[in-house]
């Protein structure tokens, strides 16, 4: 069984008087330990993907599937029990997804180490084991050395490596990073793959959004997204090799 | 556990980001706990002022007198014509009682007290007899209650109140030594223990009591008097009185059908008048209480809308790693709870430094009971107005809060 199904999924925003369709009825399978990129033109509907895989926006219609259970499904009631809860939600984000965003989503006026504490404060580890996670976590982003900053003291790839930090830190099995490199130079671009790739031959399940074709190598799969639809989804050399 | 902590961290933090805001947030609960916790220590101090003079008249005391303890303003003109309680009364009704115990005439006349350089002005200047020390159940801090012989014969001797002591005699032992009443020596033989006073409210501690018969001696002359009754041992209050009713028609040669041209008082009209002070002033306290908690809740609870909406990104970020709808909830319901609870310990402490000051014009003592039950009634303010806008923030979706701008 897959590890995640999406079945004509469709998200439309309402602003104002005008439907915006964002995702226009998908269909996407990804199994586990699947490597995929997410590539498409501005506005087509990659972070609004993101965010409903991410457990994080619900569709407007269609259904969800992630590990067997029904995250969306407009034919099952709310309060039905075939369902995940708000709370099985919680600790779906808390404990099965690292969650990259593409605007980084730090808290101000904490200090990154405390950032990337915050999915260990929610998962109930203690305050020792904790700061240690989150150590080693910055660490594998070369960012020790700076995680006593707060996030308005920090480059713009620094945040977003710290954002890496706090989606790594809870060792999710699926990792969604809308555009992790976006902000990075080409070293750090290549440090941070380097890190992604090597998580994926650990047995973790990767989706990420990117405009670069070089990056979108690293995986396996590359799935094209025009104006809310799926253009193409085939495999990468990689894929095939 | 742990998460809850961090909650209230969190809470703290955001409270300490905007403290003007908090604080100006914090006033309606100051003043509805200041004013709990006034009005309560304003009760337990009149409660015990009152027990303590009540002590002093004696629990089953009956007073014949020409006027009612408590009546209307007009009903004054109709009492008025009636017949002096005469001196003689007490004497007569000892003879024919056989539930009495003691009975007193006694009767007061205002004058300066004055001993060397030091002198009190208009005191209540007591005339009665030795029954009194046994009729009103008094408590002398030192010496003793005047004799019968002394009665008798009018003697100028004097039991003198706390505050006569304290204002003639600041560093002597006043037993023994002479003061002076409308220019007449008297000599001190007892004073009586402090019994403490709440705005004036009848206290022996300002009382000269001599006997009945150098009172008139002095002033001149002979007035209506009030007699004190004791009833024995074993006779209820009601007995008494209905016995006394009898005889007291009998003396003043009353036709059945006529009215009694007399009063018997009873500390039972004293209870029932201070009842209806301690409630009047409970319900003006409670009203100002109430209406200053609703005022600082709907206080907490705008503070707590603009709090949640300006950490409305905040909270999707949190919600997006993996932070429970509770946890969310507890966070901001403790923002409330803590400001509310600062609010109320800062009334508590004002109402401490106040307490400290009126201590000097009457009893005024804060209770612990009712320090816990103020924080408590923050700690429920806190709650009550916390919970919409923290259920709110609990509720938000976590990607439309991130986006929120
Ligand atoms: N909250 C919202 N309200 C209204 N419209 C929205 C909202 N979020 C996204 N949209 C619209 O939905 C469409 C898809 O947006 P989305 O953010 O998914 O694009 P994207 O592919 O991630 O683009 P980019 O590459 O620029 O990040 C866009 O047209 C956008 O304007
Ligand atoms: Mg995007």
């Amino acid at each position: 069984m897959a590890l995640l199904e999406l079945k004509q999924v469709t998200k439309v925003y309402q602003v104002g008087a005008v439907a915006v369709h964002a995702l226009r009825g998908i269909d996407l399978m990804v199994e586990k330990n699947e490597y995929v990129s997410v590539m498409g033109p501005s506005g087509s509907g990659k972070s609004t993907l993101m965010n409903v895989i991410g457990c994080l926006d619900t569709p407007t219609s269609g259904t969800y599937i992630l590990d067997g259970k029904t995250v969306h499904d407009d034919r099952i009631e709310q309060s039905s029990n075939g369902k995940l809860s708000d709370d099985e939600l919680a600790f779906v984000r808390n404990q099965k997804i690292g969650f990259v965003f593409q605007t980084f989503n730090l808290l101000p006026r904490i200090t990154a180490l405390h950032n990337v504490e915050l999915p260990l404060i929610y998962a109930g580890i203690h305050k020792k084991d904790r700061i240690e996670m989150a150590k080693e976590a910055l660490r594998k982003v070369n960012l020790e050395d700076r995680m006593h900053h707060q996030p308005n003291e920090l480059s713009g790839g620094q945040r977003q490596r710290v954002a890496i930090a706090r989606a790594l830190v809870n060792n999710p099995s699926i990792i969604l990073a809308d555009e992790p490199t976006g902000n990075l130079d080409s070293k750090t671009s290549r440090e941070i793959m380097q890190l992604m790739d090597h998580l994926h031959d650990e047995g973790n399940t990767i989706i990420l959004v990117t405009h670069e074709t070089d990056i979108a190598k690293h995986a396996h799969r590359v799935v094209h997204f025009l104006d809310g639809l799926i253009a193409s989804d085939e495999l990468t050399p990689k894929g095939k090799g | 556990m742990g998460q809850l902590f961090e909650s209230v961290i969190m809470a703290m933090k955001a409270i300490l980001q905007n403290k003007t805001r908090a604080f100006l947030t914090m006033l309606g609960i100051i003043i509805g706990i200041l004013s709990v916790s006034l009005m309560g220590t304003a009760i337990s101090g009149i409660d015990e002022v009152f027990e303590n003079s009540i002590q002093g008249m004696g629990q089953d005391v009956l007073y014949i007198q020409k006027y009612p303890w408590f009546m209307m303003n007009d009903e004054w003109w109709e009492y008025r014509n009636r017949p002096d309680i005469e001196e003689e009364y007490a004497e007569q009704i000892l003879e024919r009682a056989s539930t009495i115990a003691f009975a007193t005439p006694s009767s007061g006349r205002r004058s300066d007290v004055k001993y060397g350089k030091n002198a009190v002005e208009r005191v209540e200047i007591n005339g009665t007899t030795w029954q009194e020390a046994y009729i009103s159940a008094l408590k002398l801090e030192s010496g003793r209650f005047f004799s019968e012989p002394e009665s008798r014969y009018g003697t100028r001797v004097a039991v003198i109140g706390y505050d006569i002591k304290t204002n003639l005699f600041p560093d002597e032992d006043p037993l023994g030594k002479e003061i002076i009443i409308q220019g007449n020596k008297f000599r001190i033989i007892g004073v009586i223990a402090q019994q403490g006073k709440f705005l004036g409210l009848m206290s022996m501690d300002n009382i000269v009591t001599i006997p009945l018969k150098s009172l008139q001696n002095i002033f001149g002359g002979r007035w209506g008097v009030s007699v004190s009754v004791k009833p024995k041992e074993g006779v209820t209050v009601e007995q008494a009185k209905e016995e006394l009713m009898f005889i007291m028609r009998g003396l003043r040669g009353l036709k059945p059908r006529e009215e009694n041209d007399f009063s018997i008082n009873q500390q039972e009209a004293f209870r029932e008048q201070f009842a209806s002070i301690r409630m009047a002033i409970s319900a003006v306290g409670l009203g100002i209480t109430v209406l200053s908690l609703i005022v600082g809740g709907i206080g907490i609870m705008n503070i707590m809308f603009v709090s949640v909406r300006e950490r409305t990104k905040e909270i999707g970020i949190r919600k997006a790693l993996g932070a429970k709808k509770n946890i969310i909830l507890f966070q901001f319901l403790s923002e409330a709870v803590i400001i509310s609870l600062i609010g109320g310990t800062i009334g508590i402490l004002i109402t401490v430094g106040l307490v400290g000051l009126l201590q000097k014009f009457f009893v005024a003592r804060l209770s612990i009971d009712l320090i816990i039950i103020s924080l408590s009634v923050s700690v429920i303010t806190g709650v009550l107005s916390g919970i919409v806008p923290a259920n709110m923030a609990a509720r938000l979706n976590p990607i439309e809060a991130i986006r929120y701008e």
